[in-house]
């Protein structure tokens, strides 16, 4: 029975026509896309320029340096307390996160270290920053995919902890408060009191977030499986922060590598997902929220008492040499590297800031991928337009 | 409005003074966020506890060609310079800038850098400076109250064919 | 007194053991890199340096990604060490008077500064631009590990080999520091402007690029600035 009738010929026949008709129907035409440099969805001024084959992406290509300010070159001009108020405009929106590896690097120089107690406190307000940074990223996320309503959640939750790190430092957003040997003031009074009743309003935000979002069958669809980076991949381009965890690398600077900030105390506990997809970036970003309102709530209860600044020269000279110092970021690693030749401006500083690797796999990234899950993609690698430009 | 007769100067008062007060009330305010200050001017725009709308102020223009404001928050780079003309060039008049923040006030604290503009005011005119680093949005709801006010006192005709007014 | 010994005794005990396990990863990278290595640098309970010879420069990447395990990579960036000729071209006269004021300890860094009159880091060098990257053994619990690796590049030709076929994340490293400093990366995919419109001219990390605002009016924080008590009398200063 190998022989094939007319009949069976005939229906192939017809079928590899109508293929073809359909294929000509659909056939698709190269196009090419702009997204931004403003557009709601790109975070500030990052400009995405795709060749799209129909719905499909061909190749993206970033362009960025709308918000390229020269921090490097400006730092050189600069003295080092100068500094810190420059570094705290990278990422805008955990500016005290910003100062900390800069203030450490040149400790490290100096061979000054912070007492106690200002250790603890740069600790909360790290975690602070981290906070009100990830929370409008949970909002912001929900935007991205079309749903409105968690960004105005997350505006109003953030205030809260946005008056807490007001109250202590006195900056809203830009606090400049850490200093080379400590910090320039201790603690109001209340404030820790006031700071865990905050982070009540914290978790609670979480739970309301994970309510909208992560159950909802939309948004399972719009992120799963969308935009997986394998582990391999990831170290390759250098992704840090929760966007390696989601690739289920198991590594978080703070556990690792922690110099001079308080978190080898306190009890808390390093998520990662496997998947490394958009709704994995989500989950764990969602975690580490959580993970750090538990922390502040620890720093708060366990605060040693003691001075805020050590003893350091009135005129700020980092003697020569050279240091790397980096610290888990809400973005990822964020690290100064500081080359010093014992004057009062540092000879070079380069800032890796987590943004501009994270974003340096988007090439890769979004090969292939269909129009609305570049948003999809871009929002939950999550980058700050100051933190890839610098 | 009745065509041409804004232009020409005759309107009678009393119409002028209504013109002028509903356009203060219905000003729809494109976002252009640029850096840190476009986080406030979301907190000022888009949060509950500053809520702008309750000026009359509409934040969600679908384009600039359907903004009577535009606030220009965060530093301006020269990459970007040529962006926020063509940006403004789209406005219909009249209209109106508010410039927020330090360095797109006069470059704050990258005066001296090699690639930021030293001002947004060096390409388009600007009605209203909002001076910090990062502006509270307080401080940006007061610039918007103040620039109502001025509204609410200008000649539109002079206004009407896209005169910038000079700040004191 | 038996406390005091055991405290001063343990003391350098753990110095010597945080020096053992980076001495001990040193010992593994030279051992691996071979000929390639020229100089190298460990500064106590910190961090290593290496410097390797210019034309090992991408055979190195792929020796530590491959073979020493440092599979992320951190950044890569280009150093110039000539000083900058316009000298610190901020300064107002508060910034000179503050300079001046301050305890002087040229001789640290004029000491080491080689024929050519400026000094090139903890590992030397003889070249006015260095490349360094920074790659990491990461994902180990435990075992994390970070290291600074460094390249001359030829004063003739500035150019280097590229990272990007080992390291894919060195595109855009490499893009900005080609654009920042001027330096030729052979081998890149396509250098070409990250940050800076593309009119613009000069490269402006070079550090005889000049900051133009500064040179046109002096630091204007001058206006503000409070004389400072104890600069001349210096007492809090000494005690550290």
């Amino acid at each position: 029975m190998t022989s094939v009738t007319d009949r069976q010929k005939l229906q192939y026949i017809a079928a590899q026509a109508a293929d073809a008709r359909v294929n000509v129907e659909l056939e698709t035409e190269g196009m090419t896309l702009n997204l931004g440099p403003q557009h709601p969805a790109t975070h500030g001024t990052l400009r995405i320029i795709a060749q799209l084959d129909g719905e499909q992406v061909v190749h993206a290509e970033p362009v960025a340096g709308y918000m390229h300010r020269g921090y490097e070159k400006l730092t050189e001009v600069r003295t080092y307390p100068q500094i810190t108020t420059l570094v705290n405009r990278i990422d805008w929106l955990g500016s005290f996160a910003n100062e900390v590896p800069f203030i450490l690097a040149a400790e490290q120089l100096m061979e000054v270290e912070a007492p106690e107690r200002a250790m603890w406190i740069r600790t909360i307000l790290f975690e602070l920053s981290r906070i009100s940074n990830l929370i409008l990223f949970l909002g912001d996320m929900g935007v991205q995919l079309g749903a409105v309503t968690p960004v105005f959640f997350a505006f109003r939750d953030r205030e809260f902890v946005l008056d807490q790190i007001e109250a202590a430092t006195g900056g809203r957003f830009h606090p400049n408060f850490d200093r080379i040997g400590g910090l320039k003031d201790d603690l109001p009074k209340g404030w820790l009191e006031s700071t865990k009743g905050s982070m009540d309003k914290v978790r609670e935000f979480c739970d309301q977030i994970e309510d909208l979002l992560l159950g909802s069958e939309i948004f399972q669809a719009r992120t799963r499986g969308i935009g997986i980076v394998p582990a391999d991949v990831a170290m390759q381009y250098g992704l840090s922060g929760a966007n390696a965890r989601a690739s289920g690398i198991d590594w978080d600077i703070r556990r690792d590598n922690c110099i001079g900030l308080a978190y080898p105390e306190l009890d808390w506990k390093v998520w990662k997902h496997t998947d490394g997809d958009s709704f994995a970036r989500f989950w764990v970003r969602i975690q580490e929220v959580r993970e750090a309102a538990k922390m502040v709530d620890q720093l708060c209860d366990g605060l040693p008492a003691g001075p805020v600044m050590a003893k350091v020269p009135r005129i700020i000279k980092v003697p020569a040499g050279e240091a790397y110092v980096a610290t888990e970021n809400p973005l990822g690693e964020m690290g100064y590297y500081i080359v010093s030749e014992g004057e009062l401006t540092p000879f070079r500083v380069k800032i890796r800031s987590a943004s501009f690797s994270n974003m340096s796999i988007t090439p890769w990234l979004l090969r292939g991928v269909y129009v609305p899950d570049i948003i999809t993609i871009l929002g939950s690698l999550y980058f700050i337009l100051g933190d890839i430009d610098r | 409005m009745g065509l041409g007769l804004v232009e020409s100067g005759k309107m009678p008062k009393s119409l002028i003074k209504l013109l002028n007060i509903s356009r203060s009330y219905s000003l729809w305010v494109y976002q252009w966020g640029l850096a840190c200050c476009a986080i406030e001017m979301g907190a000022a725009f888009g949060a509950p506890r500053y809520d702008v709308m309750r000026l009359g102020v509409i934040p969600l223009p679908a384009s600039p060609r359907q903004a009577d404001l535009v606030v220009i928050s965060g530093t301006v780079t020269d990459k970007m310079a040529p962006v926020i003309r063509r940006l403004w060039e789209q406005m219909p008049d009249p209209k109106y800038v508010i410039s927020m923040g330090s360095c797109a006030n006069c470059g704050g604290p990258y005066w001296d850098s090699y690639s930021v503009t030293k001002g947004v005011d060096q390409i388009i005119p600007v009605d209203i400076y909002v001076p910090g680093c990062p502006p509270r949005p307080e401080a940006l709801l007061e610039g918007i109250v103040i620039l109502q006010d001025r509204i609410k006192n200008e000649d539109p005709a002079k206004r009407w064919v896209g005169e910038p007014i000079v700040v004191q | 007194m038996t406390n005091d010994a055991s405290v001063t005794e343990a003391a350098p005990a753990e110095e010597v053991a945080t020096d053992e396990t980076r001495e001990a990863r040193l010992a593994t990278i030279s051992e691996s890199l071979g000929e390639m290595l020229v100089d190298s640098h460990i500064a106590t309970g910190r961090d290593i340096w290496v410097r390797v010879s210019t034309d090992a420069w991408g055979a190195v990447a792929d020796v530590v990604r491959n073979r020493l395990g440092l599979r992320y990579f951190g950044f890569l960036s280009v150093i110039d060490w000539m000083p900058s000729p316009y000298g610190r071209s901020m300064d107002s006269e508060v910034d000179i008077v503050l300079a001046d004021a301050a305890p002087s300890d040229e001789a640290t860094s004029s000491d080491e500064a080689s024929d050519t009159g400026f000094n090139r880091g903890v590992t030397g060098g003889e070249t006015r631009f260095q490349a360094f990257a920074r790659v990491s053994h990461v994902g180990d619990p435990g075992d994390f590990w970070g290291l600074t690796i460094k390249a001359d590049i030829p004063d003739e030709t500035l150019a280097i080999d590229t990272w990007t076929n080992v390291y894919a994340g060195a595109d855009w490293h490499e893009r900005e520091a080609w654009e920042m400093f001027g330096i030729q990366f052979t081998g890149h995919p396509g250098l070409r402007n990250i940050y800076l419109p593309t009119d613009f001219e000069g490269n402006p990390m070079r550090k005889d690029f000049p900051l133009l605002a500064r040179m046109v009016k002096p630091w204007p924080g001058i206006v503000d600035v409070e004389p400072l008590p104890t600069i001349s009398d210096g007492a809090e200063e000494g005690d550290q």
